[in-house]
């Protein structure tokens, strides 16, 4: 339904987005991942024409998008990823305001306005000015302002950042609701990893400008499919061990997190009788050995060797 | 738009404070600089003379004067301050008469030149009065003079000197001048923030949810910049009113015109706005630049002082360029120099033309650079 091809954008020293190619149909939940600064919110830009890319198109139903967006931007809702609101202005009036800009009138707007409150669950705070509000609350009333329309899509910028995790959690299954409910096609930009495992159909996952993986949750676990994820945990660790670990060639990936040390090893590899053998040779004490299933955290690892929110 | 309008007035109306602030310290500078201290503000004027000439009646009369400081100093030094334009002009005094010595025609030149012909005038008159007394004795002739002085002072009839900017109204011309610079140099803050949202939202979202809605692009911009110019125009509104109804300012009649002019001011700050919005990248950078840019365009402007003792060849280059410049030649030539029409409508001309270039190129630059 909607797609990105090829698009590039360059800004004077950086390239934002390098060679993207990504698509959304209608009724799914579409995971874009990727650290800060990897070029997920100006690709998100592009795909709703607020911004231009420096070279490829965006297509909707077939159809360019560059010169003409119009067609588009009826059927899109935006949530950016600043509190783009009034802050002087109650719930009510700022939603007042940008179902008005969209030719809302009278009851149908008023109706409109009560079911979005209800279902961003601000009714009861519907009068107070968004001053006041906290900021899982000023979260809630972002996402609600782009629903007013009755978009198809929903494209959603890093909607949860910043809030506590009931605030999330109700942010997560509104958008999971309005999916199933509505049907509604929704485009999910985030760094947390759990947030769009739960989510998402399909994901991206961006670094540095570049598409590193796509596919569903399954298929880009598949990536480490031949691989497991191994932790770690002592009280401390050494030198010795830590250098004799990098030096092992069956461990593709390791990050040392404080007590904890994460490893990323071949399945068919019998790791742990050496991993016992060096920490007696050492002197570590480990305190626990745990083979965990894949998670998407961990393709971001293997793809980038870094963690994802470092 | 009118959705637009009424966001930016409900918010105007639950947070006033940035504008009230403005509003009142522009009243107060001027109550302060403009209103008080008076004779402390004196203009010096060199004079040079002889000492019988120093210690005479004309150095009494000059002494006595109200509203200059007449300055004695040698021929040479006097002529050498008129040059370099440290004062608007020079005088040689002698007692048969006075010369001249002027850098450019001022209209306070001609008040100068006015003061001190009367001065003479006077000498002369109490000459001939003393001729007809013909008195015996020094003694004599000075009790006379003294009667003579009493009775001026209490006249059978009186005539007042209704010519504008007498001696007695200089000080409400100081007022004046007051008014008129902190007017236009605190408006310029009230206006620069109020065009400042426009790059809070662009960076907020708030803009591009406007972009994606089917608003026309024109009328956000318009939206936008009428209330600016509204918030701008109202605050000098409120601070003229204030004079004119509270402090009994009678702005010679003119302010109707004054509010005119101040239409094309207004418009030309809020495209200056527009225009320093579009080169800033964020709003510390905004709010850095922003009281440099007022602050420097005050100070070559003529808000804080007579734009006559600026000398730099470059500072008088940039105040052409400058739009608080213009806005003070319209309101002095209307209300202090009470020019012809064509004098007012130069300045505004030029004002009109500024702001739309600035606003052209603000606005070509703002949708160029996607902020
Ligand atoms: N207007 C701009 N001018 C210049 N460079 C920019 C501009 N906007 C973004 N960039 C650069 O492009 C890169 C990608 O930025 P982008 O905002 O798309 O990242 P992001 O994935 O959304 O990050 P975050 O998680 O922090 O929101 C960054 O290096 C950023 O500095
Ligand atoms: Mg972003």
């Amino acid at each position: 339904m909607l797609e990105l091809i090829d698009i590039t954008k360059k800004y004077k020293q950086t390239k934002a987005v390098k060679n993207m190619n990504m698509y959304i149909e209608k009724g799914e939940i579409v995971g874009l991942l990727g650290p800060n600064g990897a070029g997920k919110s100006t690709a998100i830009s592009i795909l709703s024409s607020l911004l231009e890319p420096t070279s490829g198109d965006v297509k909707f139903r077939n159809k360019s998008m560059i010169k003409n967006p119009k067609s588009l931007r009826q059927i899109i809702g935006i949530v950016p990823q600043e509190i783009a609101l009034y802050e002087d202005l109650s719930a009510e009036e700022n939603m007042k305001f940008f179902g008005r800009i969209y030719r809302l009138k009278g009851e149908k707007l008023k109706n409109k306005i009560s079911e979005v409150l209800e279902q961003i669950g601000l009714a009861d705070r519907r009068k107070d000015v968004v001053k006041t509000f906290s900021g899982g609350m000023k979260r809630r009333l972002n996402i609600g302002v782009a629903m007013l329309h009755d978009p198809e899509i929903l494209i959603m910028d890093e909607p949860t950042v910043g809030i506590d995790p009931q605030s999330r959690n109700y942010i997560l299954q509104t958008v999971k609701r309005l999916n199933k409910e509505r049907q509604m096609t929704v485009l999910y930009t985030s760094h947390y990893m759990e947030e769009v495992e739960y989510l998402c159909d399909r994901i991206y996952i961006m670094d540095k400008g570049n598409l590193i993986a796509s596919g569903t949750k399954d298929e880009i676990k598949q990536i480490l499919a031949s691989e497991n994820t191994i932790y770690l945990k002592a009280d401390y660790w050494n030198e010795s061990f830590i250098t004799k670990l990098q030096e092992k060639p069956q461990i593709h990936q390791m990050k040392v997190e404080g007590n904890e040390i994460v490893l990323v090893v071949s399945k068919d590899v019998a790791i742990f009788s050496k991993l016992a053998h060096l920490a007696e040779e050492t002197s570590v004490q480990l305190r626990a050995v745990d083979v965990k299933q894949v998670t998407l955290e961990d393709v971001f690892l293997h793809l980038t060797g870094r963690a994802l929110r470092d | 738009m009118r959705g637009i309008l009424l966001a930016k007035f409900t918010t105007f109306i639950r947070n006033p404070w940035v504008f009230l602030l403005f509003t009142v310290m522009s009243i107060g500078f001027t109550l302060i600089i403009g209103y008080t201290g008076g004779n402390g503000e004196k203009i010096t004027v060199p004079v040079a003379g002889a000492e019988e000439v120093r210690t005479g009646s004309i150095g009494k009369a000059l002494e006595g004067n109200e509203v200059y400081h007449f300055k004695w100093q040698e021929e040479a030094d006097m002529k050498e301050i008129v040059r370099l334009g440290e004062a608007e002009a020079g005088i040689i005094m002698e007692e048969a008469g006075y010369e001249m010595f002027i850098r450019v025609e001022t209209p306070n030149v001609q008040l100068i030149e006015q003061t001190i012909a009367d001065i003479y005038t006077e000498k002369i008159r109490e000459s001939q009065v003393l001729e007809l007394f013909q008195g015996e004795t020094a003694a004599e002739e000075k009790a006379f003079l003294t009667a003579y002085h009493e009775a001026m002072d209490q006249p059978l009839f009186e005539i007042t000197n209704d010519n504008f900017r007498n001696a007695d109204s200089y000080q409400f011309d100081q007022g004046l001048h007051a008014i008129f610079g902190f007017t236009l140099f605190f408006v310029i803050y009230t206006i620069g923030y109020n065009v400042l949202p426009i790059l809070t939202e662009k960076k907020e979202g708030i803009w591009d949810r406007m972009i994606l809605s089917p608003l026309k692009k024109w009328e956000i911009y318009l939206a936008n910049l009428v209330y600016s110019f509204f918030e701008g125009y109202l605050q000098i509104i409120i601070i003229f009113s204030v004079f004119h109804y509270f402090v009994g300012v009678d702005f010679y009649g003119e302010l109707a015109g004054i509010l005119l002019i101040m239409l094309a001011y207004t418009f030309t700050i809020v495209s200056l706005g527009i225009f320093v919005t579009a080169l800033v990248k964020n709003i510390q950078q905004f709010n850095a630049v922003l009281p440099i840019i007022s602050v420097s365009m005050a100070m070559i402007g003529g808000a804080f002082w007579p734009l006559e003792v600026v000398q730099s060849d470059i500072l008088l280059a940039l105040s052409k360029i400058n739009p608080l410049t213009y806005g003070m030649e319209a309101l002095n030539n209307l209300v202090l120099y009470n020019l012809p029409f064509e004098e007012i409508l130069m300045p505004v001309s030029i004002l009109i033309l500024m702001g739309v270039i600035f606003m052209g190129v603000g606005i070509h630059l703002m949708e160029k650079r996607h902020i």
